[in-house]
């Protein structure tokens, strides 16, 4: 349903996402996994369109039969809302604070054309399947009336309003308190359609989603159904990954990656994480391929 | 939003009252006997006794105050110790003519500053939106009196098209009121409109970033269509807040604006009483202006509640 083929992103000469290319099929819930600054957000964004200012997509990206990237935003507006919607990772300040909540979910449902009557009488509808006790009382509701977890739902229903084929959420649940992650993550994992999920969290991806993909500098590192990734990661980015978020005994230091994610532009050439990987060779100074069927990885000495 | 209303009323009055104060006193220690100026060097000590009892002004300030404070309340601004006509509709006359300067001066740097500014804000990364923001820059190097007599070389002297000055009444002749109040107002609202541009511009500019307005372009809105939908409102808060501090100086701006142009309004009526020690006079106008600034802090206050429901 979504396939994005040779996605990349730049701001003027420097490359911030390098030729990423996966598929969601309809109902399949995909998680986007990396560090601060590997690229996960501007690969959601450029397929939104909703790229910040002088930071530019290439490549192809298709929802169904419509082009996403290097479409002008008079075409891609009519789908963002529509076809596609996006949850993002700051609920307190995503929402309009002058707009009542019913008329901010009503909105997107009057964009796509449906009367406004209906429209409100449906956004109270979407607020109680967000699971938001009062809904009518929260849709006449100012947004600061609302807690974080409130809002993020607020987001939810949203993005279901018009029953998109495919969502995207952007860390919807970093912000939120530990005992409010888990009921979002169970809501967005029973309502939503499609799925791109990205997140930092190991533990996240697992409970939502079936297939991966890890991202790193800018490329997708390994991919591949998640219970295989994660029993078995190839590449060294991903075993560093997991082996830093497993739990240890007292008493033991952390396994954590050496070294910490470079700036934008400042990644090695050939493998990008071979001045951090603990097992790069001379080979690494070419840049392996992300090769490999179902589970795939770029990896030239990957884990066993 | 009523309790509000009616808490931020009795400011309004408890402030009023307290300038009252201010201003009575400040005019009672001014040094300068209304009784002996009316009479001149040479009036006897008993002529100028029985004229203060005459004024009033051989009582205890207090009394004074009370008295003055209590007509205030009446519409009644007390009786000109020089000229012996009542002060109340001196004011009443020229008040509506410097509304009518204000006013209009504001609303021109309105319709200048909105506009540009919001173009200014989404074009800040080409030439057109910089070079609006470097001509509103010179704007506010220049102070309004400056503004006016360019505008009178310009327009009055060199091309002759507006008078350089004068009024006429609106009940006289409707049309050359509007020439006359021409380039009064542009030289307030020109150089306003200036100021308020780089606000408006900043404002729009803050909106801009905002995590919202990314929302709703992922609601399937444009950018320009999530910026009037969701942004102007949000940026209008901020310009609210300079609209009222602006107003205040173009009250204080009219005064000498008035003097360029000969424009029969309160700041005429000040130094017009400054100059003739009409000491009365003075304290009404003042008190006058005083109340009036104290009136736009009120209505900008309401303003930001109607706009904002995180105030309410």
């Amino acid at each position: 349903m979504l396939k994005v083929d040779g996605l990349t992103v730049r701001a003027g000469s420097v490359e911030l996402v390098h030729d990423v290319s996966f598929a969601i099929g309809p109902g399949e819930r995909v998680g986007l996994i990396g560090e601060s600054g590997s690229g996960k957000s501007l690969t959601a964004l450029s397929l939104m369109g909703l790229l910040p200012e002088g930071v530019a997509a290439s490549g192809t990206a298709r929802l169904g039969d419509r082009d996403l990237v290097g479409v002008p935003e008079s075409r891609i507006k009519e789908l963002r809302g529509r076809e596609m919607s996006m949850v993002f990772q700051e609920p307190m300040t995503a929402l309009n604070p002058l707009m009542r909540v019913g008329a901010q979910v009503a909105e997107v449902m009057t964009l796509h054309g449906r009367a406004r009557r209906e429209a409100r009488a449906r956004a109270v509808e979407l607020l109680e399947r967000v699971r938001l006790s009062e809904p009518a009382q929260i849709a006449r509701a100012y947004p600061h009336q609302l807690s974080g977890g409130q809002r993020q739902r607020v987001m939810l229903a949203i993005a279901l309003a018009n029953e998109p084929g495919l969502l995207i959420c952007d860390e919807p649940t970093t912000a939120l308190d530990v005992t409010v992650q888990k009921q979002m993550l169970e809501l967005i994992a029973e309502v939503a359609p499609a799925l791109l999920f990205i997140t930092h969290d190991l533990a996240v991806v697992a409970s939502v989603c079936e297939r991966v993909l890890v991202m790193y500098g800018g490329r997708v590192v390994e991919s591949g159904p998640i219970r295989e990734v994660f029993a078995r990661p190839r590449h060294r980015y991903t075993e560093g990954l997991l082996a830093a978020s497993k739990l240890t005994p007292r008493g033991t230091r952390l396994p954590t990656i050496s070294g910490s994610v470079p700036p934008a532009g400042r990644f090695p050439d050939g493998c990008v994480f071979r001045n951090r990987c603990p097992h790069a060779t001379p080979a690494c100074e070419t840049a392996p391929e992300l090769t490999g069927d179902g589970h795939a990885f770029a990896c030239w000495h990957p884990a066993d | 939003m009523t309790l509000y209303l009616l808490k931020r009323l009795a400011v309004l009055l408890a402030s009023t009252a307290v300038a009252a104060v201010v201003v009575f006193a400040f005019m009672a220690l001014l040094p300068g006997d209304p009784a002996e100026i009316a009479l001149g060097v040479n009036a006897t000590p008993e002529a100028v006794a029985e004229l203060r009892r005459q004024f009033g002004t051989d009582r205890a300030p207090v009394a004074q105050f009370l008295d003055w404070a209590g007509g205030l309340l009446q519409g009644d601004f007390g009786t000109s110790y020089v000229t012996t006509a009542p002060v109340g509709p001196q004011i009443a006359d020229r008040l509506g003519v410097t509304a009518v300067l204000v006013l209009g001066g504001m609303i021109l740097a309105l319709v200048i500053a909105v506009p540009l500014g919001t173009f200014a804000a989404v074009h800040h990364r080409n030439l057109l939106g910089a070079a609006i923001s470097a001509v509103s820059q010179v704007g506010i190097a220049i102070p309004a009196f400056l503004a006016g007599i360019l505008l009178v070389f310009v327009f009055a002297v060199q091309a002759q098209a507006l008078p350089s000055g004068g009024y006429v009444p609106i009940s006289e002749n409707p049309a050359e009121w509007l020439r006359s109040l021409l380039l009064p107002w542009s030289s307030l609202g020109l150089v306003q409109g200036a100021v308020l541009t780089r606000y408006v511009r900043s404002a729009v500019l803050d909106v801009m970033r905002e995590d919202y307005l990314r929302t709703a372009r992922a609601k399937g809105r444009g950018s320009t269509g999530a910026l009037w939908r969701h942004g102007l409102r949000n940026a209008s808060i901020p310009v609210v807040t300079v609209l009222g501090l602006q107003l205040a100086t173009l009250l204080v701006g009219a005064v000498v604006v008035e003097r360029v142009f000969v424009v029969p309004g309160l700041g005429d009526l000040l130094l017009n009483g400054v100059a003739q020690r009409d000491l009365l006079l003075v304290q009404g106008v003042v008190m006058v202006l005083v109340a009036a600034v104290l009136l736009i802090n009120f209505v900008v206050d309401v303003a930001y509640h109607l706009l904002d429901p995180r105030l309410r």
